[in-house]
């Protein structure tokens, strides 16, 4: 997500499963939505069936989307940018893209500053010494008005276009295939399929998931292939796009409302050196990069005003900074996310942790370190609606002593571990956030049985009860609870349409609801929870709770089914689906046209009434069109192929540079990191379709479609191994170890890569210690490595060895 | 009177006819849809269904005896050979030409055979039928063909068997029943096992 | 009343086994735990409380590899092996609709239609020692509703409608497979039973059995044989047995022992 704000100025899938249905090319590539999201593969075989589209799969194991693809290319895991590096390349040399579009929608013609450059595994400006970069190169050169200036003709050898042409020049099919391990015949089969969407009236959509998210580059992997999508004029038009499938049913609604590094909407965490509003929004509030930039972030004040009066109401006032100063800021550079949270829990810096609708002992990489975190805790709130192996992590001697010998006994753990019964999602009310951005509004189906109660009970009452201890005894930091409006009907629990009611935001003068962001002030007159999500509410209703099937541009948008942010729009950039006059780039597909000095059909992404050439057609960044060269990113403008950190071979493209410099891996005793004289064979981990995440090993309908753990191995590295389908095998890293049974197969094939074979074994998550049907966490062969622009972990590509046990 | 039958002979006799009645009349209702009234007599589908491979393997086990008793006795003479021969003249109660029987005529003896290797069809391919969810799909297949033919042979013969004992030749059923026949109608009918029995009866007289 | 049929394209099956779990939850089945089978395949085959099976078949053909998945549940023949092999009155049926449904009340366990289907469907519980199979979900046919797993499916793999229909529909299909490089997109209807009204898209129809399915499927000729001639057979030996004998009593009479003069 953090790779498509950078690129296109929004973290959310560009379009909507609907709209892949209008696709002619689909490139699957760090994702199984067949297996994954079947409900959501429906408009692929729609596209496939109407449409003809081609579908190309590249994925190291051939899955179940595989089976049906038109085209499948093996890739070892973690060499995706190479992949896509090479259809940047291919594209470019063989003249497939979207020219037109490049040159009016994208940055490939601002010019970079002198002195940018890529050198031997850096780019310019690597300091050896603090192992970071100084980014001044890679920003763009001015002119007098602070604007960036262009050559609209390409040709400049600093203009990004240039750049960008050179830096891929190295990813040839050859380099591809040697670093990938699929052939480069096979490369250049799926290039060619995947580059016939340059032509202006084809479109191709890229989808994929964790297998691209959960890798040591993942943000700049995602931002590769958000490249290839620019170059084939992809993004904004109609079966099109970039679309991250969401791994959760509200994962997108979970992000949209904030993160340890975001408020809702993302709006950047308050730090440390941001004392006051002010201070804040000046550094928060970007600025034009050019003249025609409508720069929508230029609204931040009003957003972050109207988040202040939703938390404090009219204990917000402009004299003190709406209560700005109530917000926690987190320190100047420190980092909260997962890796960094449980290293200072199991460094005793953490005393209690809340976990709700997380399992942290399963979803964490290197369960042993997970455990021993846990077990530094003074206490420790689970609500669930099953016992977890975090709730039950104290007991995991017990339950699981072969994989966790030095874990301690029961006895020797102090952390008090409550767990609360909750809910599930069907107890209660409230939305789900598609990966569609869709805010699909759903009733309660029954209630919670027994003592459980809903989620908001539980904080209202954890709330209420924390409030009434400060009034009582008083304690540090009061004013931001005191101070915090609660002025629900039932205290104790709060309706969710209520809180709804205040996400969509109202305005305080007149007290109606507001219809939109657009109406949002910074005078302290609106109250808004959610900027993005404003329009879910109005005074006409609850537009979530819409479910009308009208379909009138025939685009299959549905913009009267239930509410999709933002703005009720369901293409993101809709704008560059037409060239900068307004002519569509294919009649037959077009979301936006500009009529009567209105644009019409979809919401536009875009001033409504504005014309073609008045603005960018990117309104969230600054300069006003998509971005190939991003500055944003820490490790580089420019994606550039790293190994995981843990590798079976040699960077073929910088061996002195192997892994991405920037990413984050910690070094805790139990972090070790293996290399591949102990640990030969690449290992992946995924889901399978008949399990959701670690919960459904817990329901009888799941526990029946797959039962079993198992090893999935390749039938040539079987037979090296004489392994026989169904023999108990270990898997192991420098961490630890799972063992199952062999699921020997063809569909993972050995691949050539640097003049060796490398074979990889997956093995699927969704069992633990406790449940219905019980196995393995996979997470104890996972590493403490991190993405260092998203903080997700390397689950995928890390080095294992098989045994037969 | 002469003994003909012992209690032990006579018992496994009927138990075998009972057991084969059952199994036929079960399996004729298994075997045709017009014949499914038969079931509704004997207790419905599903008993007769659960009851007919209890019967068979009885029947089977209680043959397998009288198969033990009689066996040797049921070897074919030079005389049985012409018997066989003039088996015709024998149906049409012409009997001049054709030779004296012992115990047992020849025709008795084929049916001894006949029914002892039916029974043993009719026992193999029925534990293939019992168990469709074990036994091989091939040996299922050829176990529908064989237990219905055996079935078929071994009806047949008991429908001669019966018209034998019990009508064509009077006297017969009393042999099985009682155990015993008059001089006259073993002299009649299986004279060389009458001229044997009267010899040691006079031997022991002496 | 028109006959109704499934249409299953496997080109567009992704396994993703939302028909298995439709077929259960719909016809109450009871879920039980597996044992590991060595595939992704839910249960080594169908069993008589698991109807509706997905089938996943690695199938490599001049390097090529391809997962075959592919639903698999009764055929609803035309010509049924077990309605022929099946001795129990009423209690296999063809319902109005051209369904061929089991009705527990008058089956008798025998498990000849097993041995006569020749898809290898039924099954026998061992607890009621009864034969289940997949209904076509006559229950929601009957009130006008597709079957559970026609609902359920994501991927339209799976439509329901007139036999007449879908099979034209089928064909149609095909003939866009093969426009589309699949030169062997064929439509399974096999002849051999009639034709069935479960009907599948293949992708390469000249190799079913590379999805599981029989080339030639056909009701076994031991059946066909004990069904017909050999019914004959006993019925000409039984009524001739006893007729035989009865005729023979008349004209000859009993063996009288006065008839045999002393020598």
């Amino acid at each position: 997500m953090a790779s498509l704000a950078a690129t296109f100025g929004r973290g959310a899938m560009t379009n909507g499963w609907t709209d892949v249905a209008n696709a002619d090319v689909v490139l699957v590539m760090g994702g199984n939505p067949a297996e994954n999201h079947p409900v959501g593969f429906r408009f692929v075989m729609e596209a496939k069936r109407k449409r003809k589209a081609k579908i190309v799969c590249v994925d190291p194991r051939f899955t179940r989307t595989a089976a049906v693809s038109d085209c499948y290319v093996p890739i070892r895991s973690g060499t995706d940018i190479a992949f896509l590096g090479g259809i940047i390349h291919y594209s470019l040399r063989k003249g497939l893209y979207q020219a037109n579009y490049v040159r009016q929608h994208t940055n490939a013609s601002f010019l970079i500053n002198e002195g940018f450059g890529f050198d031997n595994g850096h780019f310019s400006g690597w300091d050896e010494a603090k192992n970071s970069y100084d980014k001044s190169t890679w920003q763009y050169e001015l002119d007098a008005n602070g604007h960036a200036k262009l050559d609209p003709t390409l040709e400049h050898p600093r203009s990004v276009f240039q750049l960008m042409k050179k830096h891929y020049s190295r990813y040839t099919p050859e380099k591809v295939a040697e670093i990938c391990g699929c052939t480069a015949e096979e490369f250049t089969k799926a290039a060619a399929i995947i580059c016939t969407a340059a032509a202006e009236d084809k479109s191709g959509t890229v989808l994929y998931a964790l297998g691209w998210t959960q890798h040591s580059f993942a943000v700049q992997l995602i931002h590769a292939a958000a490249m290839v999508q620019l170059l084939m004029g992809n993004i904004g038009m109609p079966g099109g796009g970039v679309n991250a499938q969401r791994g959760h049913a509200n994962i997108q609604g979970a992000t949209d409302m904030g993160t340890w590094n975001t408020l809702p909407g993302y709006l950047k965490i308050p730090r440390a050196n941001m004392a006051s509003l002010d201070d804040y929004l000046k550094a928060n509030t970007p600025k034009a990069l050019r003249p025609n930039s409508l720069n929508y972030w230029g609204n931040t004040p009003k957003f972050m005003t109207s988040l202040l009066k939703g938390y404090y109401g009219d204990n917000a006032t402009k004299e003190n900074g709406f209560g700005y100063q109530w917000i926690p800021k987190a320190g100047e550079t420190e980092n909260y996310g997962w890796g960094y949270m449980f290293e200072r829990m199991l460094d005793g810096k953490i005393d209690g942790l809340i976990s709700f609708g997380m399992n942290p002992v399963a979803n964490g990489p290197n369960t042993t370190k997970m455990l021993a975190a846990l077990s530094k805790l003074k206490w420790m709130i689970v609500a669930e609606n099953f016992e977890t192996e975090t709730s039950a992590f104290w007991n995991a001697k017990k339950l699981a002593e072969k994989y966790y010998p030095a874990t301690g006994e029961p006895s020797t753990i102090a952390t008090e571990v409550f767990l609360l019964p909750a809910s599930c999602f069907a107890e209660k009310d409230g939305t789900f956030v598609n990966s569609s951005r869709w805010l699909q509004w759903k009733d309660a189906a029954l209630d919670p049985p027994g003592d459980a109660k809903r989620d908001q009970e539980i904080i209202g009452q954890l709330y209420t009860r924390v409030r009434k201890l400060y009034e009582k005894e008083g304690g540090k930091a009061a004013e931001p609870l005191m101070n915090m409006q609660w002025n629900y009907a039932t205290p104790l629990s709060p309706s969710l349409i209520e809180v709804a009611r205040e996400v969509n935001g109202r305005d305080l003068t007149t007290g109606k609801q507001l219809n939109g962001f657009g109406e949002l002030k910074d005078d302290g007159t609106t109250l808004c929870g959610n900027w993005i999500y404003s329009g879910s509410w109005t005074e006409a209703g609850n537009n979530m709770a819409r479910r009308g099937q009208d379909d009138p541009t025939g685009l299959g948008l549905y913009p009267n089914y239930s509410w999709s942010w933002p703005a009720n729009r369901r293409i993101l950039y809709n704008r560059a689906s037409s060239d900068v006059d307004g002519k569509p780039w294919d009649e037959t597909r077009a979301p936006l046209r500009y009529r009567n000095a209105r644009w019409v059909g979809d919401t536009p992404d875009y001033k409504a009434d504005a014309k073609p050439d008045a603005y960018g057609s990117f309104i969230m960044l600054p300069e006003g069109v998509a971005k190939f060269f991003a500055a944003d990113l820490v490790e580089g403008p420019f994606p550039e192929h790293y190994e995981p950190v843990e590798s079976p071979v040699e960077n073929a493209l910088h061996s002195s540079v192997n892994a991405n410099p920037m990413a984050k891996i910690f070094h805790a005793p139990m972090d070790k990191l293996g290399t591949s004289k102990d640990f030969p064979y690449v290992g992946i981990t995924y889901r399978l379709t008949e399990h959701f995440h670690y919960w459904t090993k817990n329901t009888k309908g799941s526990s029946e479609l797959q039962t079993n753990f198992f090893v999935e191995i390749p039938d040539g590295l079987a037979k090296e191994k004489s392994i026989k389908n169904g023999d108990p095998v270990r898997l192991s890293t420098a961490r630890g170890h799972v063992d199952g049974p062999a699921l020997v197969t063809k569909r993972f094939r050995g691949l050539q890569v640097g003049g060796k074979t490398v074979y990889q074994v997956g093995v699927p998550i969704h069992w633990g210690f406790v449940g219905r049907v019980k196995g393995p966490l996979i997470n104890n062969l996972t590493a403490s490595v991190y993405d260092p622009n998203s903080g997700t972990p390397e689950y995928k590509g890390f080095l294992v060895n098989l045994e037969k046990i | 009177m002469i003994d003909r039958f012992n209690i032990k002979e006579r018992f496994i006799h009927w138990m075998v006819a009972i057991c084969f009645i059952y199994a036929a009349l079960s399996g004729l209702a298994m075997w045709s849809r017009h014949l499914f009234w038969i079931a509704t007599v004997l207790g419905g589908g599903e008993t007769v269904r659960a009851l007919h491979p209890w019967g068979g393997i009885i029947f089977a086990l209680a043959l397998g005896f009288m198969f033990r008793n009689w066996a040797s006795q049921m070897k074919l003479d030079s005389d049985d050979k012409v018997w066989l021969k003039m088996s015709h003249r024998y149906a049409m109660n012409d009997e001049a030409g054709v030779p004296p029987s012992g115990k047992y005529n020849a025709g008795q003896k084929m049916l001894f055979w006949m029914q002892s290797a039916f029974t043993l069809l009719l026992f193999l391919s029925g534990m293939i039928l019992w168990f469709p969810e074990i036994m091989p799909r091939t040996l299922r297949l050829g176990a529908v063909l064989v237990h219905p033919l055996a079935a078929i042979g071994s009806i047949g013969g008991i429908i001669l068997h019966i018209y034998m004992s019990a009508f064509a030749v009077p006297g017969s059923l009393r042999a099985m029943t009682r155990g015993f026949v008059t001089p006259g109608w073993a002299k009649a009918h299986h004279r060389k096992w009458f001229q044997q029995t009267t010899k040691i009866e006079d031997e022991r007289a002496r | 009343m028109q006959t109704v049929a499934k249409l299953i394209d496997t080109s567009l099956c992704i396994g993703c086994k939302a028909c298995e779990v439709a077929c259960q939850e719909w016809n109450d089945q009871e879920f039980t735990l597996g044992t590991f089978g060595g595939t992704y395949q839910t249960k080594p085959e169908l069993e008589h409380n698991f109807w509706n099976l997905i089938k996943f078949n690695e199938y490599e053909t001049d390097g090529q590899l391809s997962w075959l998945m592919m639903k698999y549940q009764c055929m609803h023949c035309q010509d049924a092996g077990c309605m022929k092999a099946c001795p129990a009155p009423g209690a296999i049926v063809r319902l109005d609709n051209g369904t061929v449904d089991f009705n527990h009340d008058n089956c008798i366990g025998c498990g000849y239609c097993i041995t006569g289907c020749p898809f290898d469907v039924p099954r026998l519980s061992p607890t009621t020692k009864k034969v289940y199979k997949c209904t076509l979900c006559s229950d929601r046919t009957a009130v006008g509703l597709e079957p559970a797993c026609i609902k359920t499916c994501p991927t339209n793999c799976l439509t329901f409608g007139t036999r007449t229909d879908l099979l034209r529909k089928a064909e149609d299909r095909a003939v866009e497979l093969q426009a589309d490089g699949s030169t062997h997109a064929g439509v399974y209807n096999p002849q051999g039973v009639g034709g069935t009204n479960v009907i599948y898209v293949l992708k390469d129809a000249s190799n079913p059995e590379s999805y599981g399915l029989p080339k030639d499927p056909t009701i076994p000729w031991t059946v066909s044989l004990w069904k017909g001639p050999v019914k004959l057979l006993g019925s000409v030996i039984f009524l001739g047995g006893i007729l035989g004998t009865f005729f023979h009593y008349i004209r000859f009479g009993p063996k009288l022992e006065e008839e045999h003069p002393d020598d």
